[in-house]
């Protein structure tokens, strides 16, 4: 800052404008154009010392090393409301602050300034006589006399009132911003439940367990699963994934899982149920925007002979369930040759049935499990169906719960690496409690 | 982790060549979706889509691959993937697009088993 003399202090008063000289040259030239004009003109140029230093644009004040007030320009008295008098040799600078500001000013502004000599642009408040308050800049400078050894604090200050006001806005603004996107996230939350079943049905001898893990709480994803009673001593479930993030798959996530529902009280053969789907989604999406998803449909009849519960399940397109049997025998329950759901008019649906007896645990899931990025091995940096396959074997014998529990802790050690919503549907048929005691 | 995705584009005596690089997923799906509408291709001729150097590929990368074969069949061409990477095969074989798209080792192996269609 020019604070090293008067003139200089005039000149940086002038020019903060938008440049001295040319504002000059522009009046001089064109508005001035009497002789008396161009007088006044002059003189206020020439005699301008003392006046820019009492009427500059900015408050000026020179103190002693204590802080005691020994000049002060009209200026500053103006805004603050004072008498000379009033100020002169009486009060200190720091007097003239806030009680914040006077602590601040005490921690920091007057020990940087003693080490520093100079300290620029820091914001304070002060307080007029009338007890308002105005924000303000404020540089000081120590000044030294001939043997170096310092004499005075000149200080200038900036009204920052406007700047106050934008930073005002600013916040504003930003808390605004915030509201909003806590808007969205509720909205996305939201959303996200009613294409969940808010509890999945009881079925007597079945233990049944959900998780659906969220990727980002700002888009609602497209996985999606339910299980629910058909006909007399049926059961329907189903879990899939719609293709892409956000409200379009959240539309076709709800048009499937109320097709598929309302398919299966039609006919509740699993490859019907998924050809009715495709049919609907089909015809609803194609071209260049095709919509589509992978899905596993199942029925579930209990085994009245044997205990347990037979299952036929359907697949279009979607990763294989996992089978872990009550001796631990643990695979994937392929179904080659499923195709997605809603791209193809002809899909072909692939279909397997099997028993599961007491003990047996079934679990289905969704990519963003397999497709989470883990610590690179040998370069392959997704968690992949081999490790899931290998985890479900060291889980084997299980039930439901714990397995969605298991995987739960797998998906929290992964953190951000589940780049993708992921969904787990398991169920388990409970020994009978005369078998749990062998 | 991620691999940044590359497209180029080239044209064939049998049609259009994309060649794909990187991971094809719900950021860079919509590039390659971009780059559809002005291929050059005409009725008759195959669209090839050389996966060689992809990474990984997710629904979002199926989808654009499905967009592209639309746009092929929209325009009365063909198309078919070359150079398909195993972890990419795998997912076709689990979604069934295997059997959707005629699959070539090479993006020349794919020129040259075209065979121009009348029209």
């Amino acid at each position: 800052m020019g604070t090293s003399g008067d003139e200089e202090n005039g000149v940086a008063g002038l020019g903060r404008p938008g440049g001295t000289g040319q504002v000059a040259g522009g009046w001089g030239n064109g508005d001035l154009g009497s002789s008396d004009d161009r007088a006044q003109f002059s003189a206020l140029l020439e005699d301008s010392v003392e006046d820019l230093y009492e009427h500059a644009p900015c408050g000026y004040l020179s103190t002693l090393l204590d802080g005691r007030i020994a000049k002060v320009n009209t200026t500053l008295l103006d805004w603050l409301g004072y008498e000379r008098d009033d100020l002169l040799g009486r009060r200190h600078f720091s007097d003239l602050l806030t009680v914040g500001g006077r602590l601040y000013h005490e921690t920091h502004f007057a020990p940087l300034l003693g080490m520093q000599g100079e300290v620029s642009g820091i914001a304070l408040e002060l307080k007029a006589a009338d007890g308002s308050r105005l924000p303000v800049l404020v540089t000081s400078t120590v000044r030294t006399g001939r043997d170096g050894r310092p004499l005075l604090i000149r200080t200038t200050l900036f009204d920052a009132r406007d700047r106050r006001a934008y930073e005002t806005e600013l916040l504003r603004a930003r808390k605004e911003a915030e509201r909003e996107r806590e808007r969205l996230q509720r909205l996305a939350a939201t959303l996200q439940k009613t294409l969940l079943p808010p509890t999945l049905a009881n079925v007597p001898g079945l233990d049944v367990s959900a998780y659906y893990h969220i990727a980002s709480v700002d888009e609602v994803g497209g996985d999606f699963y339910d299980l629910f009673p058909l006909a007399e001593g049926t059961w329907g479930l189903f879990l899939g994934d719609v293709c892409g993030k956000g409200a379009a798959a959240a539309a076709v996530t709800s048009l499937t899982r109320y097709t598929l529902r309302a398919a299966a009280v039609y006919n509740p053969d699993p490859d019907a149920v998924l050809r009715n789907l495709n049919t609907v989604l089909n015809h609803e999406y194609n071209g260049a925007d095709p919509r589509f998803c992978t899905v596993i449909f199942g029925l579930l009849t209990p085994d009245p002979d044997r205990g347990g519960f037979h299952i036929t399940l359907a697949s279009g397109g979607h990763p294989p369930a996992l089978l872990m049997r009550a001796d631990g025998t643990t695979d994937y329950l392929p179904t080659p040759g499923g195709q997605l759901i809603g791209v193809l008019a002809d899909a072909h649906i692939a279909t397997t049935a099997v028993r599961l007896a007491p003990g047996d645990t079934l679990l289905l899931h969704t990519d963003g499990l397999t497709e989470a990025h883990v610590n690179a091995v040998d370069g392959v940096d997704r968690y992949g169906d081999d490790a899931l396959l290998d985890f479900a074997r060291t889980l084997a014998p299980t039930t439901a719960s714990a397995t969605v529990d298991a995987i739960r802790d797998l998906l929290d050690t992964f953190g951000s690496g589940v780049d993708d919503d992921t969904a787990v549907l398991a169920i388990h048929v409970p020994r009978p409690p005369s078998e749990e005691l062998q | 982790m991620t691999q940044r995705l590359t497209l180029r584009t080239r044209t064939a005596p049998a049609g259009a060549v994309i060649e794909l690089a990187g991971d094809l997923d719900h950021h860079s799906a919509p590039e390659v979706r971009a780059a559809l509408p002005g291929l050059d291709l005409r009725p008759g001729q195959q669209l090839v889509l050389d996966l060689g150097d992809v990474t990984f590929c997710d629904s979002s990368g199926i989808t654009v691959l499905i967009a592209a074969r639309n746009h092929a069949l929209t325009a009365g061409a063909g198309i078919a993937l070359a150079a398909v990477p195993d972890p990419v095969s795998r997912i076709f074989r689990i979604c069934g697009l295997d059997q959707v798209f005629p699959v070539h080792p090479t993006a020349l192996a794919a020129e040259t088993a075209w065979r121009p269609t009348a029209g």
